[in-house]
């Protein structure tokens, strides 16, 4: 059962991620006409119809996370500790930290995100945007690390 | 209360005290609840390990949520006027310091 719950985590995981990446990317490096290269089509997405999707993948990965925590600290941690793998286990520790305050920060990324987008916020807009596409892409890659170390049941 | 005028004020304050709050509970341990994984029980506060680990993520999430939520809605009390006065980019200049300062806190794992 917790390997199917990871595994839903992980492809919560990657869709949240490509998510986020798009948006960050249109954000950043916008683009206003139809483009027909691959990357000018990242550049020209809508960045604003993500956001509701965005908040709702968060929630449901890091719900998921949460639910499958406890058996990373009975079965992962202990092992890591055992072996002396002190940057994995940091790592996987500020993942825990970054997530709690990316989950802070939602209710303001979703508003300062909601239609009609006032110009006041673009900033905002573009730095919280940002910021959750860092603990995002934090979160993936040392989920990715440690499930290669030692994934559940292995 | 104008909901659509105090949302933004109330997504802000709560923005930034659930991360100072969450940064105070880790440090100094305020959990509201302990979850004991290997027995899979939950005490009120903190309690210390039983059999294996305790977890106290899941009660400084639940202690920085119910600040945060109280602040928040405290702040969407403030008069009309402070109310246009709260610098919108508290909501990202916090939570950032707050990842920095996690950085700092947890150093020891990448230094040792």
């Amino acid at each position: 059962m917790i390997v199917v719950l990871l595994i839903i985590h992980a492809l919560l995981a990657v869709t949240l991620l490509g998510a986020i990446t798009h948006q960050a990317i249109s954000v950043w490096l916008p683009m206003h006409k139809t483009a027909g290269s691959f990357v000018g089509r990242m550049r020209s997405v809508p960045a604003a119809s993500y956001v509701n999707a965005i908040v709702v993948l968060y929630l449901a990965t890091a719900t998921l996370g949460g639910i499958i925590y406890p058996e990373y600290r009975l079965s992962v941690r202990v092992v890591l500790q055992q072996l002396r793998l002190n940057v994995p286990n940091g790592l996987f520790e500020l993942k825990e930290h970054f997530v709690t305050v990316g989950l802070g920060m939602l209710p303001a990324y979703w508003y300062f995100w909601h239609q009609p987008l006032a110009a006041d916020y673009a900033r905002t807009r573009a730095v919280l945007t940002s910021i959750l596409a860092f603990i995002v892409w934090w979160s993936f890659l040392v989920g990715h690390i440690l499930n290669n170390i030692r994934g559940f049941e292995t | 209360m104008n909901i659509s005028r105090s949302f933004p004020v109330f997504a802000t304050v709560f923005a930034v005290v659930w991360a100072v709050m969450y940064v105070i509970a880790v440090e100094k341990n305020y959990a509201l609840f302990t979850y004991h994984p290997a027995l899979e029980e939950f005490a009120f506060l903190v309690e210390k390990p039983k059999e294996g680990p305790a977890m106290y993520w899941y009660g400084w999430m639940a202690t920085s949520g119910i600040v945060a939520l109280v602040a928040g809605l405290l702040a969407c009390s403030i008069p009309e006027r402070a109310k246009q006065r709260v610098w919108a980019g508290w909501s990202w200049t916090i939570p950032l310091g707050v990842i920095f300062v996690f950085g700092y806190l947890l150093r020891g794992f990448f230094t040792r």
